[in-house]
């Protein structure tokens, strides 16, 4: 029976350091690194894109035509009713080419394409030009809830009725020059580390990372369902260990679940030591429901809660954590309800909750 | 002349990013707008751009453009123009 009110995840398409545009496989083998940073694995964007339009794209804007292409293929869905995107930094490398070109030609001489490029809202414009689609289209920009803010709309525009079927991703890219600036604030490992071993290591820094997923929600169930997107809260202040879980129980019963009933809670722990407080005390509070994390696994970066989105809409629909992302193993019975938790720097606090369709 | 339509043949594939396009690909009387190498307006802004970083050229009446970018002999020959008069 079809809920109403219920969003339904109903395609995925996932650009990240792990080979993960391919649905019929599950996180089954895992890109092992020694780093401080994670590079997406890249398809062949002429697999997606035509050369004479492919020339004049950034990186980002490939990766996430890319992304959102292989999704809208998963969901059967040609034409979506609104596009909506989320990014912390936009379009990184046509940002510093515009910028460097700038210093250096004394602010004279500049080139269209970079600047052009540059805009945060170019990959969700560009998706709907090559789809000739007119419909809504937005981007969020919100540092560590940028995902979550364009997921929050996309839920209001189906349950407002203004969309039936909504494209909705997060991307954010990594370069030399973002990766240097957030290395001097510490934001990074100082010596490489272990893909594995990164969450059980304990230091200072997590590792790097990028990517872009997109998710076609919409109001109907369709063949290839994943899973419910049930509840959604953000926060942005520093988590006090009292309050959190206070705000979560809050959240829970205003989604209507208990705290008994979640089987699994993805949390966003990226192995430093000076991040893990959050993580810990809601943990602590559930502790009866497995536990899985992602960072290691996509890297750090303003946007990857979406990476936790695909993952947890892959556990639901294969019924299995992977091994690679387990911290504590969920029951035995169906993984019927995922809590994901994210903060980005304990500033931007997102929790994000699925269940079985 | 050849010798400078073979180096412009190559700043431009280079400035416009044409990944699948080599020199001996681009005729030199072909128009590079529209049929031929089928450029648009972003990349008119990107030649003259190219004009004035490689070649100390300044279009001053945006007009010329059509006549000077007609093809990569006319940017040779405007470029071979304007260099016998500085």
């Amino acid at each position: 029976m079809t809920n109403v009110n219920a969003i339904y995840i109903n395609g995925l398409g996932n650009l990240s350091p792990q080979k993960t545009t391919d649905s019929s496989r599950f996180l089954d083998e895992v890109n092992r690194v020694q780093s401080n940073r994670l590079a997406c694995i890249e398809p062949n964007y002429r697999d997606f894109i035509s050369p004479d339009i492919l020339r004049r794209m950034g990186r980002l804007i490939k990766m996430g035509i890319a992304s959102s292409r292989i999704c809208l293929e998963d969901a059967g869905c040609k034409m979506p009713d609104a596009i909506i995107t989320g990014t912390g930094l936009g379009c990184m490398e046509d940002t510093e080419k515009f910028l460097t070109t700038m210093v250096r030609n004394k602010e004279e001489l500049l080139t269209p394409t970079s600047f052009i490029q540059s805009t945060h809202n170019t990959v969700s414009a560009q998706i709907a030009l090559l789809l000739k689609c007119h419909n809504y289209n937005f981007t969020y920009v919100h540092r560590g809830w940028s995902f979550e803010s364009a997921l929050l709309d996309a839920m209001i525009q189906l349950r407002n009725g203004r969309a039936s079927t909504v494209l909705a991703g997060g991307m954010d890219e990594l370069t030399n020059g973002s990766f240097e600036i957030t290395r001097r604030l510490g934001h990074w490992r100082t010596k490489p580390a272990d893909t594995f071993d990164l969450l059980k290591t304990t230091a200072r820094g997590s590792i790097a990372g990028e990517g872009s997923a997109f998710f076609l929600l919409s109001s109907a169930p369709g063949d290839n369902t994943y899973a419910v997107l049930s509840g959604l809260h953000t926060f942005n202040r520093k988590a006090s260990p009292f309050a959190l879980p206070r705000i979560l129980n809050e959240f829970l019963e205003r989604s209507g679940t208990s705290p008994g009933e979640i089987d699994l809670a993805v949390c966003g722990f990226n192995g430093d030591t000076s991040s893990a407080g959050p993580y810990k005390e809601l943990t602590g509070s559930l502790n009866s429901a497995g536990i899985a994390a992602w960072k290691h696994l996509s890297g750090e970066y303003m946007t990857s809660s979406a990476f936790a989105l695909w993952m947890s809409s892959m556990i639901i629909k294969n019924q299995r954590v992977p091994e690679a992302a387990v911290i504590r193993a969920p029951g035995s019975g169906a993984i019927k309800t995922i809590l994901i938790y994210n903060h980005y720097l304990d500033l931007n606090h997102s929790f994000i909750l699925i269940r079985k369709p | 002349m050849e010798e400078l339509i073979n180096k412009l043949k190559k700043e431009v594939i280079t400035q416009l990013n044409l990944e699948d396009i080599s020199v001996e690909d681009i005729n030199p009387d072909s128009p590079l707008f529209g049929e031929g190498l089928g450029l648009d307006s972003i990349d008119a802004l990107e030649l003259i751009v190219l004009l004035e970083k490689n070649y100390g050229i300044k279009i001053e009446d945006p007009k010329d453009g059509k006549k000077i970018f007609f093809s990569i002999r006319t940017m040779a020959e405007y470029i071979t123009e304007h260099q016998k008069k500085a």
